[in-house]
């Protein structure tokens, strides 16, 4: 699977990633899928509704977030097609609770944000057995 | 009849609908009749034990069912559920902190101290694999080689129990370090090379000595390091706020 994704995004991405350290951020991921390709067109960043003191090391989107966004995205005739989230201090690989949670057909776009500076971003998705994460390339328009 | 809404990571395991038509009187009814029309959604709507999903919300309107009787939620004809998934992850481990008493590490550091140094006072390096064996040996049954030590001692009450919100992982393979070290030092003994086994066994005592009396643990530290390299197998992270190797700050 391939993500495509504008430079921008990839910088708003990760930038929220620094604005929520030391705790994790998250958010979705709006655009359209062809194939084995999902192209992003917009970022909608979303409170990590996980309990205070456990932030640092989860992320959680409510329910009725994910559902006003869908309307949202496609009142514009887009879809959600991924969800991105911050790694403080941490990997820019999944964890085993990103598995356990994960949701196939979704493109992971994962920071990893070391002392407050985004240093990689890296894609996944899940694989259709719920076994493992696959790696998603992520290309850049120049 | 009453039809699930189906999100769309899911659709492509149900022949790419949206909406599903389903036969059941309740909540639960409702999605094991989705799982058995599409057999490909099962694994991701519930676990190996059968039951929901912890990301897996349904909503009866605008209401979740969680809010409501769950499961056993009656479904009447024409009422819609949609699925929605709770999008979560991150970094942390599924496990949270354990409890784990610092005396018994510490008690466990001065006895390896205590033994090493005896070991090298009276010239009996037998005691060194001796030391090695025990570290060794907790190790393989998750405990601080001289758990027995500790035991013992509680019922004198000479010691009060620290327990802290920590991981056991590192401490056990930090012990399992020291293990090695001294199991290396026997064989320099035995391939007549006392310098080097006596230089590795003051490493053991030094690197106890800074845990016991600094409450640094080289070993913890090295366990977070390769966590954050992302090498397998090392999969906690430091408590919260705590530098790895530190004791963690807030007791329990």
């Amino acid at each position: 699977m391939t993500l495509l994704i504008s430079e921008d995004l990839v910088r708003d991405l990760r930038r929220h990633g620094e604005t929520a350290y030391p705790e994790e951020g998250a958010g979705l991921i709006l655009g359209s899928a062809d194939g084995e390709t999902r192209l992003a067109a917009q970022l909608r960043p979303l409170a990590n509704r996980s309990p205070d003191g456990a932030r640092r090391r989860r992320y959680e989107i409510d329910p009725r977030d994910l559902m006003r966004v869908e309307d949202e995205a496609e009142q514009g005739g887009l879809e959600v097609v991924g969800i991105y989230h911050s790694h403080p201090d941490h990997p820019a690989a999944p964890s085993e609770t990103d598995r356990e949670w994960a949701l196939p057909w979704y493109v992971y776009v994962i920071t990893s944000v070391q002392g407050g500076r985004a240093v990689e971003s890296t894609g996944w998705r899940l694989a259709d057995n719920r076994a493992r994460f696959e790696p998603v390339l992520i290309r850049t328009d120049p | 009849m009453s039809s699930v809404r189906v999100p769309t990571p899911l659709r492509p395991y149900a022949e790419g609908l949206k909406t599903v038509e389903v036969d059941g009187a309740t909540v639960g009814a409702a999605l094991q009749d989705l799982a058995l029309r599409y057999p490909q959604l099962r694994a991701h709507l519930f676990d190996e034990g059968g039951s929901l999903r912890s990301f897996v919300h349904v909503f009866l309107g605008e209401q979740d069912v969680r809010e409501l009787s769950g499961e056993a939620t009656p479904v009447r004809k024409d009422d819609q559920l949609l699925i929605v998934p709770s999008i979560a992850g991150g970094s942390g481990s599924p496990a949270p902190t354990r409890r784990v008493d610092h005396t018994a590490l510490r008690v466990n550091q001065a006895m390896i101290i205590a033994l090493l140094g005896a070991a090298y006072v009276a010239n009996a390096a037998v005691l060194i694999p001796l030391v090695g064996f025990m570290m060794l040996l907790g190790s393989a049954l998750g405990r601080p080689g001289f758990a027995a030590v500790y035991s013992a001692l509680r019922g004198l009450r000479l010691f009060r129990p620290e327990v802290y919100d920590d991981n056991p992982e590192p401490h056990r393979f930090a012990q399992t370090l020291g293990g090695i070290v001294l199991a290396a030092s026997s064989a320099a003994f035995l391939a007549g090379l006392p310098s080097i086994a006596w230089f590795l066994a003051w490493v053991v005592i030094a690197l106890a000595g800074l845990n016991l009396f600094g409450g640094y643990c080289l070993g913890c530290a090295v366990y977070y390091w390769l966590n954050r390299w992302g090498v397998p197998g090392f999969t906690q992270t430091p408590p919260p706020g705590v530098t790895p190797g530190r004791r963690p700050a807030g007791k329990v």
